[in-house]
């Protein structure tokens, strides 16, 4: 009877070792951590762009170099429009 | 982006202009801009080249992350958040007033 209860514990064990084996711990790290380090870090220029918005009358031209020397800028990239964030 | 537009006022006087990008047309960022009551401009990078020069191109959405950058008045990167951090514009807003005071 113990003996038994010995054995379901090793088999237990043995599976649980199995499941968490270093392949699926590397997956599972990965998964948790975020993608990829970002290309541009603290420090680095930010790269210039010309971009458009639709004012509700006309398409506008919006570049980065038009706000250097004056103003600071927050670039918000997000998903998609509707969506949260 | 809501979060942007509360904070607006704290981030236009510390001389900081908030500019949103995605991949979606300009008409599809206009309604979405309405519709959450945004009045900064909404900027359509279609095709995604800016997105992927800023290495903020996520291949699984085959759209962008959600990121902030802070850029300087010299074009420098100053702060960058990501993902779920880049919601809370709090420390955007805390890094453009102590660069006010600093100047």
């Amino acid at each position: 009877m113990q003996r038994k209860a010995v054995a379901s514990v090793v088999t237990v064990g043995l599976m649980v070792a199995g499941i968490l084996s270093p392949p699926v711990l590397q997956q599972l790290r990965a998964e948790s951590n975020p993608p990829a380090p970002m290309k541009l870090k603290v420090g680095d220029q930010a790269p210039d762009f010309k971009l458009q918005y639709f004012d509700g009358k006309g398409l506008k031209d919006v570049s980065l170099s038009d706000y250097r020397g004056k103003k600071n800028v927050v670039l918000a990239f997000y998903v998609f429009a509707f969506t949260g964030g | 982006m809501k979060a942007f537009q509360r904070n607006l006022q704290k981030l236009e006087a510390a001389d900081t202009q908030v500019l949103g990008v995605s991949m979606d047309s300009p008409f599809a960022n206009k309604a979405f801009a309405d519709s959450i009551s945004v009045t900064f401009p909404l900027l359509s990078d279609w095709g995604g080249d800016i997105t992927r020069q800023y290495g903020v191109y996520h291949d699984k959405y085959k759209a962008a992350r959600r990121i902030n950058f802070l850029i300087g008045k010299d074009g420098t990167i100053l702060e960058e958040q990501l993902d779920n951090a880049a919601i809370d514009p709090t420390k955007i807003v805390d890094a453009c007033e102590r660069k006010k005071l600093n100047r």
